[in-house]
């Protein structure tokens, strides 16, 4: 049940490792990747055929005064430029297609990894830090796909080819030229994990003010009420201000490579320059080759130098993985078991709790050895102080959660070994707090269900009407084509709860549970959900956990549940003498 | 090129270097040193140079040039090192403060403008927005200052050198100059589009983890997983898009700049088979043309960055623009005595009427219960009263004086809300019941009796020490609720509004709380809106609401006498207050 994601980085987890990790995720870009290459090869080589061709040109043909010839290399050079150009192309769109997919496919599937995981991860996290994992994390590994990896990859090419050519042009120059490189290997390495730990620090930071931000902005209503916008701004600022800090903790890591790597490239000329002189008075060397040398130890540097800052970009890269990594790592201990031998249930049980105890996230125990039986089409309530347990039963009921000890049986088989298309389609539950996504009544009414999903309204308001719900559409005068946001803000929250209501009923559940679903519904409006939970068929089990006793006469059976327990009450009258006397256990 | 540059800088997105101007002492030393660095660099050829002449003439390094070059080295290791330390410290500046100057533009607006402009594209503008700001100033800023230096230089030295055919080769400026106009003009729509998906995913995933309960309940993560794909799917096309558009002025700009090496191969090498150049001033031209050709290439790439954050500083310029309310009232409401007159007030949302012409008194520390049936308006009513929406039409004031006349501040601090919805924040239950400030202990500990809150704090390891996990997951209903009522009560209000607030609390508790509220904050005036008539039987008035309308006030008394629709209520709640007199 530990869903909560750490704040802390592993640091020692190697870039082989990490790299090894994502492969699966890039795998199906293999041809993209190895056209990108190839591409990067051909516009390095011509790259470096152009000056050779210039060069050639200057010798042969103009100091000769030979204009047919200079046309003639000016056509080849418009050949490889050409040529320099499309690979340019296709290194820049190949390669920056293969970020593009890459994000898609990380994005989706830590989404679909989110939806995979039971409710206690989201009551664990918070979402302003999931949606920065989503949106800022992934996003960090395309920077680097589509711009660090083909500037990474051709600086590389160009670097090993120069870094050849020095040792075979002269072996010990050749050495004491990539000295410092050597140095520069080893600093990067030893430096990598602190700027990978900076970014690692930042990307929470932004995650943690991400956070902050929904939070507040979710609930913006209670804070202009309670003068509460300069706690706003304070808090918003002291998030602000640790990202800042972070944030340039981050930035200056990643900054250092870049002078380090151009403080070693000027030292290495002038390594060059005093090893070549000592090595003209041994009489081992010549100027003119010194002179060309000192210029082609820049074309081993040169791309040294942009790998300083690609490098930074990858280090990011990796920090953003680890935490995407964090989600996608997670299972969900809610999975459908092999289905269970069926235990023999009389015909009419519908639902069993069986020595029943749980615990939220390894707490103390909210239910203590529970066992009770629902039998179908009968009406259950369960009463009793709050904080007692009444939801956390319903929880149980509907699969939000698994038991810590014992069993819940859905007409006699464990629940846990139901597909969670059976058992979603035969247990209704109306939450206590309703929820509207974005978009009109009617969507939010068909939300999720596969039988009607696809009516136009006027079919909606049919169906609806053969339910026996029509009587309720007054209660929404301006019809059922009214956008409402995510927090239904337009709407009262008993109009929030007819809508959770009404789709729960035009999903026939055999066991319908409401968790205070009428709350805030007028009496009169609840008179006419009675009637229709009435009307509903003779197989609807029905269970009502409520406050007020109205909701509840016409209950077959009451049970009083407190500080974790459960028991009958037999009468309605029982049931309030047992409210009015007990301690209210928490 | 400079000037191109700077014409086409100037027209969308200008605004963004108009933000470096609030920053110029950063700018200034951040210019600098990109200089000093670029600068000393260009000595490093020079030093070598020098060494191998001094040496060829006496087989000798002087040690002063050994000295030189150290000297040169550690300068350009030490600016660069600066450059790129003032670099990091500008942008997270430019972003901390932009993220501050909208937080306290955002904290002043109404509740509706935060819905209007929507917490999704709020969260966008604080996070990827400004950072795309930000990568604008770490890179762009140094990358086009060093750039246009190296323009401008070698496009002197090659008219120096050749005016001819530096003409020749200069005309490629003004070709790329155009070639980024057309790109540019059609990506920063583009860019624009990308951060509104990134709005639509944020929107996506926050709805799917407020509502995970629901998705799980109803086995609907495939329909997520399909709204999640669409808007993924769109923020990949756009990004495809964009990535066409530079994939293609990239090669653009590298061939033209390679057509310019091409001019001089020919040109410059008819010229000097002519005779009117010499081969040196060729060679010269060719590595200047070099120098040229890597700060256009730099700028192409600059491009990218530029857009984006053009794109992005529109939108947050967007936000920061929005008026703010106006708060004309100054009228401190320190010694309010809780009167509240509604006069003819109406509100209209569009072309739907929620509340019609409703007049009412309510006097100073009397108790008021606002009854109707769902959808009545009775929520509407209240924001009205609290001061959240003004009315279409009507006036509604405070002893006497109207909402608008009060200081908002001064009146909030002595009117306390308990909404409906139960509204808990990730922090300690002392914060969330202080959450107003400068609340005394006493207040506190008075608040949380009242709300019937002590046994359950009292019973937790921490006390009120204790966090609650976002969005109150790990309490119940009844539990958020009172926390709700003590948050209100601890303001030690003179008005008390409650919506349905004892909806989730068992009635004994219910009872408690109320009597509570009586006994220790006697001269508060209650206005209360509930659902159970059995609860407010003893109220000094009853408003009943119904299609927006009041159709009834008085005492329960006058109502059971004169309205046929509050009998009708209070016969469908009669049986099961019977039951709770029977238990008294």
């Amino acid at each position: 049940m530990k869903y909560q994601l750490s704040n802390t980085t592993s640091s020692s987890d190697s870039v082989l490792g990490a790299v090894r990790s994502f492969w699966p995720l890039l795998r199906h870009q293999r041809a993209q990747l190895v056209g990108a290459l190839v591409a990067v090869v051909l516009g390095s080589l011509a790259n470096l055929l152009g000056p050779l061709v210039i060069g050639y040109t200057v010798d042969q043909f103009i100091e000769t005064r030979n204009f047919g010839g200079v046309l003639q290399a000016g056509g080849v050079l418009l050949v490889i430029y050409i040529a320099a150009a499309i690979a340019s192309y296709f290194q820049t769109s190949l390669m920056g297609a293969v970020g593009q997919r890459l994000l898609f496919t990380l994005r989706s599937e830590i989404f679909v990894k989110l939806q995979s995981l039971p409710l206690a991860f989201f009551q664990q996290n918070k979402v302003g830090d999931l949606i920065s994992r989503i949106n800022n994390d992934t996003d960090k590994l395309n920077q680097f796909f589509s711009q660090g990896l083909v500037q990474f990859m051709s600086n590389m090419f160009l670097m090993v080819g120069a870094a050849i050519f020095l040792l075979i042009l002269n072996p010990r120059l050749g050495v004491a030229a990539l000295l410092p490189a050597v140095v520069l290997f080893f600093l990067t390495q030893f430096l990598s994990a602190w700027i990978k730990q900076a970014n690692a620090k930042s990307l929470r930071a932004v995650g943690g003010m991400s956070a902050e931000v929904s939070e507040s902005l979710e609930n913006f209503k209670l804070i202009t009420v309670f003068n509460r916008r300069d706690y706003f701004r304070d808090r918003f600022s002291e998030v602000n201000e640790a990202n800042y800090q972070s944030a340039i903790s981050a930035g200056i890591a990643n900054n250092t490579l870049i002078p380090i790597y151009g403080l070693a490239s000027n030292i290495a000329q002038c390594v060059v320059l005093f090893y070549g002189l000592m090595l003209i008075l041994q009489g081992n060397l010549s100027i003119g080759l010194l002179v060309s040398y000192v210029s082609y130890v820049n074309r081993f540097y040169d791309p040294i130098r942009q790998v300083a800052s690609i490098w930074s970009t990858f280090q990011v890269a990796l920090a953003g993985w680890d935490r995407i990594a964090e989600i996608l790592g997670l299972h969900s201990d809610m999975e459908v078991t092999s289905t269970s031998a069926k235990t023999v249930a009389k015909k009419t049980e519908l639902l069993r709790f069986d020595h029943v105890s749980f615990a939220y996230d390894q707490g103390k125990d909210v239910l203590h050895d529970i066992s009770f039986t629902l039998q179908a089409g009968k009406t259950y309530a369960f009463v009793g102080p709050t904080g007692g347990g009444k939801t956390t039963i319903a929880s149980l009921m509907s699969r939000l959660f698994d038991p810590t000890k014992g069993r819940v049986l859905l007409e006699g088989q464990d629940i846990r070994s139901i597909s969670s298309q059976t058992r979603t389609q035969k247990i209704g539950f109306i939450l206590q707090e309703p929820f509207l996504f974005s978009g009109t009544i009617g969507e939010n009414i068909l939300y999720g269900n596969k039988e009607f999903g696809q009516l136009s309204p006027k079919e909606l308001e049919k169906v609806l009407a053969d339910f026996g719900l029509a009587d309720l559409l007054k209660r929404f005068p301006h019809g059922l084509d009214v956008t409402v946001g995510s927090k239904g803000q337009s709407l009262s929250l008993g109009q929030q709860q007819l809508i959770a209501f009404i789709r729960a009923v035009l999903r026939k559940p055999r066991l319908l549970i409401l968790d205070e679903a009428t709350a805030n519904i007028d009496t009169m409006t609840e008179q006419l959900l009675d009637e229709i939970l009435a009307k509903l068929s003779k197989e609807t089990t029905k269970v009502i956990i409520a406050h007020r006793f109205n909701t509840i006469e016409n209950a077959d059976e009451i049970f009083f549940v407190n500080a974790g327990q459960v028991k009958k009450a037999g009468s309605l009258k029982h049931a309030m003498e047992l409210l009015l006397k007990e301690k209210r256990g928490s | 090129m400079p000037k191109t540059t700077a014409h086409q800088l100037a027209s969308p997105q200008a605004n963004v270097f108009a933000l470096l101007s609030r920053y110029r002492t950063y700018s200034i030393f951040l210019i600098l040193f990109t200089i000093l660095a670029n600068g000393l660099g260009l000595l490093v050829p020079r030093v070598i140079a020098a060494g191998i002449d001094t040496f060829s003439l006496t087989q000798t390094v002087p040690n002063s040039l050994i000295w030189e070059a150290s000297a040169i080295i550690a300068g350009i290791f030490v600016f660069s090192f600066a450059q790129n330390v003032l670099q990091t410290f500008a942008s997270e500046r430019v972003a901390r403060d932009l993220r501050n100057e909208l937080a306290a533009k955002i904290s002043r607006q109404d509740n509706s403008t935060i819905e209007k402009l929507t917490p999704a594209v709020l969260l966008t503008n604080l996070t990827s927005d400004i950072d795309a700001i930000k990568t604008f100033i770490a890179q762009a800023v140094a990358g086009i200052v060093s750039s246009l230096l190296l323009i401008i230089g070698s496009s002197i030295l090659l008219l120096i050198t050749d005016w001819k055919l530096a003409l020749v080769v200069l005309l490629i400026i003004p070709i790329i100059g155009i070639a980024f106009r057309v790109i540019f003009s059609r990506v920063q729509t583009l860019f624009i589009k990308g951060q509104e998906v990134i709005d639509w995913l944020n929107k996506v995933i926050n709805e799917s983890i407020l509502g995970s309960g629901l998705i799980r309940i109803l086995d609907s993560q495939n329909q997520e997983n399909n709204k999640f794909a669409q808007a993924n799917q769109a923020a990949t096309e756009t990004g495809m898009k964009i990535l066409g558009y530079f994939s293609s002025l990239i090669p653009i700009i590298t061939f033209t700049g390679s057509l310019a090496v091409l001019a001089i191969v020919v040109l410059g090498g008819n010229f000097v088979i002519n005779g009117e150049m010499t081969l040196g001033s060729f060679t010269a031209f060719n590595s200047y043309v070099s120098i040229l050709i890597f700060p256009i290439i730099m700028i192409g790439f600059m491009s990218n960055v530029i857009a984006r954050s053009a794109a992005s500083y529109g939108r947050i310029q967007a936000v920061l623009q929005t008026p703010d309310p106006i708060e004309a009232g100054t009228l401190s409401a320190d010694h309010l005595q809780g009167k509240i007159e509604a006069k003819n007030v109406s509100l209209l949302l569009g072309p739907k009427t929620i509340l019609k012409d409703a007049s009412f008194t309510i006097k100073a520390g009397t108790r008021t219960a606002l009854i109707g049936p769902t959808a009545a308006g009775k929520t509407q009513l209240l924001s009205l009263l609290v001061g959240l929406i003004p009315p279409t039409s009507g006036s509604i004031t405070f002893d006497g004086k109207k909402i608008s006349e009060y200081d908002r501040t001064s009146l909030f601090r002595r009117v306390g809300m308990v909404f409906q919805e139960s509204v808990v924040f990730n922090m300690t239950i002392r914060e969330n019941i202080n959450f107003s400030q400068d609340i005394s202990d006493e207040a506190l500990q008075k608040a949380i009796q009242t709300a019937e809150l002590s046994s359950f704090i009292e019973s937790l390891p921490k006390g009120l020490e204790t966090v609650i996990s976002e969005r109150g997951t790990s309490l119940s209903g009844g539990q958020k609720q009172r926390l709700m009522l003590a948050r209100a009560l601890a303001l030690n209000p003179q008005v008390l509004f409650l919506d349905d607030f004892t909806a989730r609390v068992d009635l004994k508790t219910e009872r408690k709380i109320l009597k509570n509220v009586q006994q220790n904050y006697p001269d508060i005036t209650l206005i209360s809106v509930t659902q159970k008539i059995a609860s407010v039987q003893d109220y000094d008035q009853i408003l009943l609401l119904m299609e927006g309308e009041i159709i009834a006030k008085g005492t329960h008394q006058q109502l059971l006498q004169d309205s046929p629709e509050y009998i009708q209520m209070y016969e469908s709640q009669k049986s099961t207050s019977q039951y709770e007199v029977s238990t008294e």
